[in-house]
């Protein structure tokens, strides 16, 4: 700490408090560290597995010693990589309705599913609409189920338009994508960029994030308001995905290996210095600037991803979110640490020691995140066009039917038939 | 009592191999038979409402084509290499023992770390066997291998021809040293040509290994999941869906134990069948030797 901060910061205050309470416990000479477990109340948080400088187990130790009534056994479950597994093991404990885990975190896609099922709390009474203004709205949307919030945001990312500085010099990053068109088959033109644009085309669930942020850029979605019926055969949607095959075959700024590749295939040729734009996550930032790996350090920008004409710019909403067991013994308990995990002050120690992106706009304005993190401040613009995937219980059905839907328009050009095809599966699936 | 002591000893063997081998099968079978789903949490007998939606299911045959086409493909293709290997391994020439251990290598090797390496090697842009093809003026363009409905299962059976070929030669190698030398030495005196002797005396002897083995292969490659999970994962437009994969799909990411049962059901007996056919021939094979 460099103590020549006048305004005192949120990371600093939080510090004192944990030192203070350090403190107190030094005082208390011979009694045991921590309270015991008799005199506190015992709830087990699950969680995929994230670290950075610190771990999740090491935040939710803070917590653990940052008051005394509530202690929190963390329960470590498969990195986000392996997430089929997380979803089956939460599946698993919450379909049992033991209570266990208490507080858990998930895949923002899963968040109707298990709403739906009946699994997670509804939050609506603890964290009023007041308190959810302070988070960016696509999350908020994200986090409420017929119109109850059933989660609550813990870190997001989202899709994001990467773009190489020394190529684009004084202009602008394109706004629209007929814009990102010429400016990319322009650096193909002058021989500066080998590819002008790369995005994720495997059959995958990357690819349902693209599609998602095509189309909602053109004012289009994949499911209807309700959630009950798939909107995936709407001229929009079509002349979206059509924009996709056409970046291919037609404008050639993209070469057809994109429809094999998900985001490190895709990211190689970008760091590479063979490419002048990319559709990716915020981790690629952090590699295109290592010299190790990278031969464009420095020279790549990152700005909100384009739109159609009258539509505006929409990014794929990723990250992980909070959930409260709906058959917790211990429901306050779990709501004290719920708020606790994702207050102001945590939200930038997650972001500065596990740098995971806050969820709270507010805490992107913080000083020292805009010194350590610039990168992560920067991306405040992008997140708040945040776009959930479609929201439906049966999320992990209509996926599948999405990625093979769009996979076979992308590689048949059959556009508008092949969506047809895979909104009428889709109409059968939530049908059901 | 001196009759029941037999029965007695085989109990705990059968025992074991109910819990671990019958009861699975027995548990699937009447899973298939219910609407069984985690995430919407049914469990109700549905009869065979599970199998109709299956003949009438355009995914289910896709992938089932997919897998006959992959394991016919793949077995052939492994057999033939496999007893090239084995010809030439049967031969005495310095460095063999090191040739036989090396030739295990792709073998032994997890097929996750096979896959991601014929990802590299098979990239469209960067891929050393593009870059090879279009040195030796093969092609006029990149190959893009997985990206295309026409190249991606070709590439995944290469990958697997690859892998498993030393397995099959390993097999044939071990049927080869049944063919006793005194039959080979006689035929040579006989003024038999090698490609008389290979016709003639090891090919005949060999039949019911090579069955042995053909059986092993096909069902194992029926079961093929590493390779396509991990280079295309059943894309693009579900031209490499094989059924393992489309069964891991339904039972573990949308969790529909139900439908997913079914599926495996299906799995099984086409495997079945595939079995049956191979017995009847080693039976034959067995009974009347050539």
């Amino acid at each position: 700490m460099d103590g020549t901060m006048t305004t005192p910061r949120l990371a600093d205050r939080r510090q004192v408090l944990m030192g203070a309470g350090l403190a107190a416990g030094a005082a208390l000479l011979g009694a045991p560290r921590r309270a015991r477990a008799a005199d506190r109340t015992e709830i087990s948080f699950a969680s995929a597995k994230f670290f950075g400088k610190e771990t999740i187990a090491q935040v939710v130790d803070a917590y653990n010693q940052a008051q005394g009534k509530v202690h929190v056994t963390y329960v470590e479950l498969p990195p986000p990589s392996a997430s089929t597994e997380v979803h089956q093991a939460l599946v698993q404990q919450l379909a049992r309705r033991s209570g266990t885990p208490d507080v858990f975190t998930q895949d923002v896609v899963w968040i109707a599913e298990f709403a739906g099922a009946g699994w997670a709390l509804d939050l609506d009474q603890y964290f009023p609409a007041a308190m959810r203004g302070d988070y960016f709205p696509g999350l908020i949307a994200a986090c409420t189920y017929q119109n109850k919030l059933t989660a609550l945001p813990w870190f997001v990312d989202s899709g994001m338009l990467y773009y190489r500085t020394d190529l684009l010099g004084s202009a602008k990053p394109p706004e629209t994508w007929a814009d990102l068109v010429t400016a990319a088959s322009g650096f193909q033109k002058d021989g500066k960029a080998k590819f002008g644009y790369l995005w994720q085309g495997k059959q995958a669930e990357v690819l349902v994030c693209d599609a998602v942020e095509v189309i909602a850029s053109n004012g289009g979605a994949i499911l209807g308001a309700d959630g009950k019926s798939g909107t995936l055969d709407s001229d929009k949607a079509v002349e979206a995905i059509q924009f996709l095959y056409d970046t291919i075959n037609k404008t050639k700024i993209s070469p057809p290996d994109v429809l094999s590749w998900d985001e490190e295939p895709s990211r190689a040729p970008f760091t590479g210095g063979e490419a002048a734009f990319l559709r990716n996550w915020s981790y690629v930032y952090g590699i295109a600037q290592d010299p190790k790996g990278s031969s464009v350090v420095g020279k790549v920008g990152v700005a909100p991803l384009p739109h159609f004409p009258g539509g505006k710019s929409a990014a794929c909403l990723g990250g992980y979110q909070y959930g409260v067991n709906a058959a917790t013994k211990n429901r306050e308990a779990a709501i004290d640490f719920l708020t606790w995990m994702s207050s102001p002050e945590t939200q930038l120690h997650f972001a500065r020691q596990l740098g995971i992106a806050p969820t709270r706009p507010a805490v992107f304005g913080d000083a020292t995140l805009a010194k350590e993190q610039p990168f992560m401040v920067s991306l405040k613009d992008v997140f708040t066009g945040a776009t959930p995937r479609p929201v439906t219980p049966k999320y992990a059905q209509v996926t599948l039917a999405i990625q093979s839907g769009v996979s076979k328009a992308l590689v048949s050009g059959k556009v508008k038939e092949e969506l047809a095809d895979a909104n009428s599966r889709i109409g059968t699936i939530l049908g059901k | 009592m001196s009759q029941a002591i037999p029965w007695l000893l085989l109990l705990p063997a059968a025992v074991s191999l109910g819990a671990v081998s019958l009861f699975p099968i027995l548990n699937g079978l009447w899973l298939s038979l219910h609407n069984t789903s985690l995430v919407t949490q049914e469990n109700d007998f549905v009869g065979l409402a599970n199998y109709g939606t299956l003949l009438g299911d355009s995914q289910f045959w896709n992938a089932w084509r997919h897998t006959i086409f992959f394991t016919l493909v793949s077995g052939v293709l492994e057999t033939l290499i496999g007893l090239g290997m084995a010809l030439l391994l049967y031969e005495r020439f310095t460095g063999r023992s090191a040739v036989r251990a090396a030739m295990l290598v792709p073998w032994a090797m997890p097929t996750v770390v096979t896959s991601k390496m014929f990802g590299w090697l098979f990239d469209g842009q960067h891929g050393v066997v593009n870059w090879v093809l279009l040195h030796l003026h093969l092609i006029q363009a990149n190959v893009n291998w997985y990206g295309s409905v026409d190249h991606a299962l070709e590439t995944i059976i290469i990958a697997d021809v690859w892998k498993t070929s030393p397995f099959m030669a390993l097999l044939l190698l071990a049927g080869l040293q049944t063919v006793p030398a005194s039959l080979l030495e006689a035929a040579r005196m006989d003024g038999a040509k090698s490609w008389q002797t290979f016709l003639y005396i090891r090919l005949p002897l060999l039949w019911t290994t090579l069955l042995i083995a053909g059986l092993f292969r096909a069902l194992d490659a029926f079961r093929v999941f590493d390779l396509v999970y991990v280079l295309t994962g059943g894309g693009p437009a579900d031209s490499t869906e094989t059924l393992s994969t489309l069964s891991y799909k339904t039972l573990f990411s949308t969790l529909q134990f139900g439908y997913g049962s079914t599926l495996s059901t299906a799995m099984f007996l086409t495997e079945a069948a595939i079995a049956a056919g191979f017995a009847m021939f080693i039976w034959r094979q067995l009974r009347h030797p050539a």
